[in-house]
């Protein structure tokens, strides 16, 4: 049985998949239609669902599946399609990597782009290397550091890495240039421009997001998407090949590969076409062992030879592989990196000694040891709120916590009847919370209070209120009490004073927002009221 | 009285009459005749209130009922007009925690004005939570879907700085499509707010504007009336159908609801903001912008000086 076209069948795949990835990531926003009626929805046991399946890839990940499912011990679920990529893995080969994983499309067209490299060096980059062990020892680590309680598999997880540089990083990048050339035509005199740029954004908000999104890591987030792109002008797809610790978890899966090159060596005139061809550095050519655990299934060795010498086959009965070319230092090393990095991220001490103000998680998210356990750093969440509220973290959740989410009240604020966040994360760290059940449990994300000093009111600087008005909850958990407070020329003035009733808050942060005291307000949230957090509790 | 209004042809008669009597009256030296606007053509004050007065009444009924006491539609809005209609929508609320315009209400306003001939109608507000989620919750997209009116999304590129001329504010960014209509319709709800008292259509301007706005509170009764003296509606239109009684403007859960069963409109903003007061049980001359909008000219909080109708279903 041969297959001639597999090449094609690849491409398209890729292409596919591709653009059903960047689809997704567009729409992991707010349904933009807004005509549609939910205006039943907080009386709902039901929350606001998205039209598409945006955390399909994610659910096809064994790699996060595995990796929260060990760190968090216990089954997590949702994971369907992952365990069906798994069982096809031991059969198929790492057929994902060829076929479906939109990083390694990227890597692939970026390899194709203008190569850096052809002929001899391009020869010699695509020779079986040691470099590749590297991804063995990432998997390790990440597995290592799993059963210590520490999941940081989502900062080297492809589909975590794209979707996060393309929701953080090129679509807001994208967005704030249109947004700011808009606004120029918009504020044109001239009333042709006017239109055109109207109907313009009418067209590119929805896909860029309405207004600025920003994003405090989207620089570095966007540099290292650089760089693994630009990597591939060392070597074609260095990333799948050295780094990638999901090609590494299916490297180990592929032990029984049912679908097979044959080599004819005496075909063979060793003329190099099908190695300068090789996505894997897979030993393709006549006369060596073809790796099947680095092979990445791109069918290019049998496309390119001339002279037939190579094939794919289904073979029965499935022998088993030669197992990967792992070693034992990187496999040690693995281990040694596994088990100091959690140790290591705990000694600043951040999320054992103290509970961090700023660090406030999404609502719905789990209690922060179970969170950490399953966070992707994916950006899902950050990507649909409608408000921007949700960053990813430089400093503030510790070193272990780099880039999972935390909500930023000058940004933004917590819409007190939206609950896409938690329906959109693909591990449930923040967990799929009903509207209703947000508000009447309620879901407290930390707690407001004032700092009398800067408060307009209190230090004799005249009415306000603003953060009273805004208070979502019902009654209001900002009150306020009419009091006679000296101004600067000692006058008593009567102003109503604003008060925060921490049975009532829900830290959803618009107080913060709207206060007129920009950049650090009068009134902020801290995490300390968390209802997730038996520890982080004031109130008895 | 009778339901139907003055024609425009007698409106003019109407107007000679009523600024010969004012001018009387001013003599004797009124304090609440407002000085400025008298000589302005539309200054016969005049308002229709509309009374749901059986259970289940229809919400659609009694808005063409108060606009055909009013002389009809035809009176405010022409053949080609672009009519541009204010509602209330700043909280994504539903509808029925009277945070926001009574949709029935906003429905039936578009079809008024697209049965006047309207080229094309808009609703526009810049409103306070994530404008996408307004419309949805509110049931405001839902309207714009069945009437065909056109959803203005409030964004960055339509705030035009311009000069507000007012006592307070000068420079300000305007949400442009506020000004660029032919025909503006101010449709706010009646609610309660902890530092300008209450919430009704001259406070309804500041979601005209964009900018710093939650600085206005700092002075809060001059900032709405100045806001009120750049935004000049056609027509105001107050939804009283129900009205948040407490824990306002926000307000969230039912129980700060009233049903009022009532529509104000009128084309004196002042006097309609001072009717609905009376709603509240408060006097129109202790909420601060509607004294100050009487003082300032804007319109006469004393209803005595207004042409009142009453209609009921």
């Amino acid at each position: 049985m041969k297959f001639r076209h597999l090449i094609w069948l690849r491409r398209t795949c890729q292409a596919l998949f591709l653009a059903f990835f960047v689809f997704l990531v567009v729409e992991t926003r707010l349904p933009p239609d807004a005509y549609f009626d939910y205006s039943l929805v907080s009386s709902e046991a039901k929350g606001i669902e998205l039209s598409q399946p945006v955390s399909f890839f994610f659910h096809l990940d064994p790699l996060a599946w595995i990796a929260s499912g060990i760190s968090e011990r216990r089954w997590i679920e949702g994971f369907g399609w992952a365990m069906a990529l798994v069982v096809a893995t031991f059969f198929l080969g790492r057929f994902f990597c060829g076929f479906i994983c939109p990083l390694g499309t990227l890597n692939h067209m970026a390899g194709a782009f203008r190569p850096a490299l052809k002929g001899k060096t391009l020869m010699a980059a695509n020779q079986k290397k040691d470099d590749r062990k590297i991804k063995y020892f990432l998997l390790t680590a990440i597995l290592v550091a799993a059963v210590l309680g520490m999941n940081y598999s989502g900062l080297l997880d492809p589909i975590s890495t794209l979707f996060r540089s393309l929701a953080l990083s090129v679509f807001p990048g994208i967005g704030i240039g249109l947004s700011t050339l808009f606004k120029g035509l918009a504020q044109s005199d001239i009333k042709l421009f006017n239109t055109i740029g109207y109907t313009a954004e009418n067209l590119a908000a929805p896909v860029f997001g309405y207004g600025y999104k920003a994003f405090q890591a989207g620089l570095l987030i966007g540099a290292l998407f650089l760089v693994i792109l630009f990597l591939n002008r060392i070597k074609p797809r260095f990333w799948c090949r050295v780094l990638c610790p999901l090609g590494a978890l299916l490297a180990v899966f592929s032990r029984y590969p049912i679908l097979r090159l044959e080599k004819d060596e005496s075909k063979c005139t060793h003329c190099g076409a099908c190695v300068k061809s090789c996505q894997g550095a897979a030993s393709c050519e006549p006369g060596i062992v073809w790796q099947n655990a680095e092979c990445l299934a791109c069918f290019n060795c049998q496309d390119s030879c001339r002279e037939k010498a190579l094939s794919f086959h289904f073979k029965w009965p499935m022998e088993r592989a030669p197992g990967i070319d792992m070693g034992k230092r990187a496999f040690l090393g693995g281990v040694v990196a596994g088990l100091s990095v959690p140790l290591f991220g705990k000694l600043d001490g951040k999320m054992y000694k103290v509970s961090p103000p700023e660090l406030i998680r999404p609502p719905g998210s789990l209690r922060e040891s179970d969170f950490l356990a399953r966070c992707q750093r994916c950006g899902l969440c950050m990507k649909v709120c409608p408000t921007n509220v949700i960053q990813p973290t430089w400093a503030e959740a510790g070193f272990e916590g780099f880039w999972t989410p935390v909500l930023v009240m000058t940004g933004g604020y917590c819409e007190y009847t939206c609950t896409l966040c938690g329906n959109v994360c693909p591990t449930g760290a923040i967990e799929k919370l009903a509207v209703k059940k947000k508000i009447q449990a309620p879901v407290r994300i930390g707690s407001a209070y004032l700092d009398r000093g800067r408060c307009l009111p209190w230090s004799g600087n005249g009415p306000c209120i603003v953060c009273e008005e805004h208070c979502p909850t019902s009654p209001k958990a900002i009150y306020l009490r009419e009091e006679s407070i000296a101004g600067a020329d000692g006058k008593k003035v009567k102003v109503k004073l604003p008060f925060v009733d921490l049975k009532r808050c829900v830290g959803c942060g618009i107080c913060e927002n709207k206060c007129p005291v920009k950049g650090r307000p009068a009134i902020r949230v801290i995490s300390a009221g968390e209802s997730r957090s038996p520890e982080n509790r004031i109130l008895l | 009285m009778n339901d139907r209004f003055i024609t425009r042809r007698e409106s003019i008669h109407k107007m000679f009459q009523l600024s010969f009597g004012v001018v009387l009256v001013g003599g004797i030296g009124n304090p609440f005749i407002p000085g400025t606007a008298l000589g302005e053509t539309e200054k016969s004050g005049w308002l229709v209130e509309g009374v749901g007065e059986k259970t289940g009444y229809s919400v659609k009924d009694l808005t063409r009922k108060v606009f055909d006491a009013a002389g009809g539609i035809g009176r405010f809005v022409s053949k080609g007009d672009v009519v541009v209609i204010k509602p209330n929508i700043s909280w994504a609320r539903a509808p029925q925690l009277a945070a926001t315009t009574n949709p029935e209400v906003l429905e039936a306003v578009i079809e008024l004005c697209q049965e006047a001939g309207a080229k094309k109608v808009r609703i526009a507000d810049n409103t306070i939570h994530d404008a996408r989620r307004c419309f949805a919750v509110t049931g405001v997209g839902k309207v714009a879907e069945k009437t065909g009116a056109e959803l203005v999304y409030p964004r960055d590129s339509m705030m035009k700085e311009m000069n507000l001329h007012g006592q307070r504010l000068k420079d300000w960014p305007v949400f442009t499509p506020m000004v660029e209509a032919d025909k503006v319709i101010n449709l706010p709800v009646a609610k309660v707010h902890a530092l300008s008292e209450l919430t009704l259509g001259m406070k309804n301007w500041i979601g005209g504007v964009g900018g710093r706005r939650n600085a206005l509170h700092q002075d809060i009764h001059e900032t709405i009336v100045d806001l009120a003296q750049f935004f000049k509606p056609t027509v105001t239109l107050i939804d009283a159908t129900r009205i948040m009684i407490a824990n306002g403007p926000s307000g969230g859960s039912e129980s700060d609801v009233r049903a009022s069963n009532r529509l104000i409109l009128s084309n004196d903003p002042v006097a309609a903001d001072a009717k609905a007061a009376l709603l509240f049980g408060m006097k129109p001359e202790d909420v601060g912008f509607i004294r100050l909008g009487n003082e300032r000219g804007l319109g006469a909080s004393d209803l005595k000086l207004i042409r009142q109708i009453r209609v009921s279903l």
